[in-house]
């Protein structure tokens, strides 16, 4: 009845080297096709979270399993999650020297080892479907933020993970370029992705999310379907920070 | 703003004589750049006696070399050039990506007019034998021919071929190494008998391949979250560039015998040339680290999250904007390395200074100090600005199209 548990986190608690207790005892489930988007006030410990989840940040106490993988110390198990889980970045963190075509076509070709030619044609399919694929041959530097950012996606895509992880995607945008991020997105979600987002856009976790996460110090306070939780949240964390971004 | 640009008169007038102290100052400077250029050119052509130089040409060039030798370099020289003319060729006939230029820009077209120039004036201005000034018009003609052929010809060579035709330069290296030193059934030249330009330029460029690839370990060692390597990186980075480099030579001539495997420094030019490695990686590894530092901690970030390793996340991503950064500093300081090895003359090598310290003490040349040391400083000038094009070259080749990441 239930689909397969891809993200499981248990009592995640991290520390900074600098003594700050980013996380403490975070806790989530995501399922095969699920969108979850995570909000909250800064500070609370959202990005941190998303980061474990790629083995980006480590975690002291807890334990965070990823498609069946266990996060551990393990290098090559965390090459194996990372190959699985996409990643896109509020600074998109395009690799400014190579082109767009390159910046797709690298981690397929050299991590899983496939022909470039087969790579290459399903990477221009993908800027398709992004909608820059006339921008295939330029470097990032001539891109718009909102463009970088639809081929950072497309990067990931490429990859064929079978989760993919959203910080902030659209922070960083000028706001005439937001929409064009969150279509692709949403397009995303329509095809079936399982995706954890950080973000503040509430229509998009309206309109998209299956599930709005609150976290605040470092914990998960609150998860309910989107309509329950913008209309009739019932943690007062959850109304406060409404009341914020209201 | 083109079409409005003054005549040469008028922008000259502008941009020295704008306001009247700018115009007393241009003239003072001007007064002064001409009388120190006629004392110059008064020196040079009635009172300075080049015999010296024309006497000593081979001495300067190749040091004691074995004459029966010479041949070797003779070849190792042609290949090179044709191996100049070859890259250079092809750097025309196959610009970047989406770039399209001229085959014979108008730079290039100075260039081989200056070659065409020197090869003329150089052999006449030192009164070279007939035979051996035929010679340098050859290898300046093979140069040429091979740069006209390359830049006709070279678009139509097939990938495979171009790809390994950068392999040409260390094969060449190797192949000259072998050419100078002997070995393969080559009489074998003791390192003794070389001197000149040729050992200063073996020393600078064996010292500069060596050091680039182990300046880079050592940047990024000193990045490392390994905590021995980390502070074995800081430890001998720190130790280099505490002491002088004069120092580190004659601690390499007593030491260097026992610290490197056997045959590694076998004679007095090797550990120097290993100390100039040594010495010179801790100032790239200084250069190459501020690369990294300035590359957003996202780029690497980004590389791990596609499932890249660190070592192809560091080949791949992070070096190739790292080093595109540390470029400018790090061939400041091949140019740095290029005039230290004039300290090897200290050390009683025969480099160019050590010749021309030879040359000077010889009693026929008693007091043509002047002479030697002028024709020296153009040489290394000569090297040293070879290597700034050079570089400002890459430079604008590794960065036409793109801007920095935003950080």
């Amino acid at each position: 009845m239930t689909s397969p548990l891809m993200i499981e986190a248990r009592a995640v608690e991290k520390w900074y080297p600098n003594g700050f207790h980013a996380l403490r005892g975070a806790e989530l489930e995501v399922r095969q096709g699920e969108v979850v988007v995570i909000m909250g006030p800064s500070g609370s410990g959202k990005s941190t979270f998303i980061r474990t989840f790629n083995g980006l940040e480590d975690f002291q106490k807890g334990s965070i399993t990823i498609d069946g993988l266990s996060l551990s110390n393990d290098v090559r198990d965390l090459e194996a999650i990372r190959r699985e889980v996409g990643m896109v970045f509020q600074q998109f963190n395009l690799f400014p020297h190579l082109t767009v075509l390159e910046n797709l076509t690298l981690a397929p070709v050299l991590v899983r080892k496939r022909p470039k030619a087969e790579v290459e044609r399903q990477a221009l399919e993908l800027l398709e479907r992004v909608g820059i694929h006339e921008q295939a041959g330029k470097y990032p530097g001539q891109l718009s933020g909102g463009q970088q950012q639809r081929v950072a996606i497309a990067r990931s895509l490429c990859m064929e993970p079978r989760i993919m992880l959203f910080d902030e995607p659209t922070s960083a945008l000028d706001p005439e370029m937001v929409q064009e991020v969150l279509t692709v997105m949403r397009e995303l979600a329509e095809a079936g992705m399982t995706m954890v987002v950080v973000t503040h856009e509430v229509r998009f976790a309206r309109q998209v999310a299956s599930r709005v996460v609150l976290m605040a110090d470092g914990q998960v306070v609150e998860q309910a379907p989107p309509e329950q939780f913008f209309t009739n949240p019932s943690h007062e964390r959850s109304r406060q920070f409404l009341r914020q971004i209201a | 703003m083109a079409s409005a640009s003054p005549p040469v008169l008028q922008r000259l007038r502008q941009e020295l004589f704008a306001t009247r102290v700018d115009g007393l100052i241009s003239i003072a400077l001007i007064g002064f750049l001409l009388a120190v250029a006629t004392a110059l050119l008064r020196w040079a052509l009635f009172q300075a006696q080049w015999a010296v130089i024309q006497a000593n040409s081979t001495l300067f060039a190749i040091g004691r070399y074995p004459f029966d030798q010479q041949w070797r370099l003779w070849l190792l020289t042609s290949l090179l050039a044709a191996a100049t003319g070859l890259s250079w060729g092809l750097l025309r006939a196959l610009p970047r990506a989406g770039r399209s230029g001229p085959r014979w820009p108008a730079n290039d077209r100075v260039a081989a007019a200056a070659l065409v120039g020197l090869a003329v004036l150089l052999p006449q201005l030192l009164q070279l034998q007939q035979p051996i000034q035929l010679r340098w018009w050859g290898i300046t003609a093979l140069l040429l021919a091979v740069r006209w052929a390359a830049g006709r010809w070279g678009a139509a060579l097939p990938q495979a071929v171009r790809r390994w035709l950068p392999l040409v330069w260390p094969l060449l290296y190797l192949l000259g190494m072998v050419l100078i030193s002997g070995g393969l059934g080559l009489t074998s030249v003791s390192p003794s008998e070389w001197g000149g330009l040729l050992l200063t330029l073996l020393e600078a460029s064996f010292a500069i391949l060596l050091c680039f690839p182990l300046g880079i370990l050592l940047a990024l060692g000193r990045r490392s979250e390994l905590l021995l390597l980390r502070w074995g990186s800081v430890l001998y980075i720190e130790f280099i560039r505490g002491a002088p480099l004069i120092t580190l030579l004659f601690l390499g001539q007593n030491i260097l015998g026992f610290l490197l495997p056997g045959g590694l420094a076998p004679d007095r030019v090797w550990r120097a040339a290993w100390v100039l490695t040594f010495f010179a990686a801790a100032y790239v590894a200084e250069a190459v680290r501020s690369g990294l530092a300035s590359l957003p901690r996202g780029q690497m970030e980004a590389a791990r999250s596609l499932g890249l390793p660190v070592h192809q996340a560091l080949i791949h991503v992070v070096l190739p904007q790292a080093l595109r950064v540390a470029l400018p500093a790090t061939v400041g300081q091949f140019i740095t390395l290029l005039q230290d090895t004039t300290l090897l003359s200290l050390i009683g090598l025969l480099d160019l200074l050590g010749t021309a310290r030879t040359v000077m003490a010889n009693p026929a040349f008693l007091g043509k100090n002047a002479e030697v040391y002028l024709v020296l400083a153009v040489l290394f000038w000569c090297c040293c600005a070879a290597l700034g094009l050079g570089s400002r070259a890459l430079e604008t080749r590794l960065n036409t199209h793109h801007t920095p990441a935003k950080a």
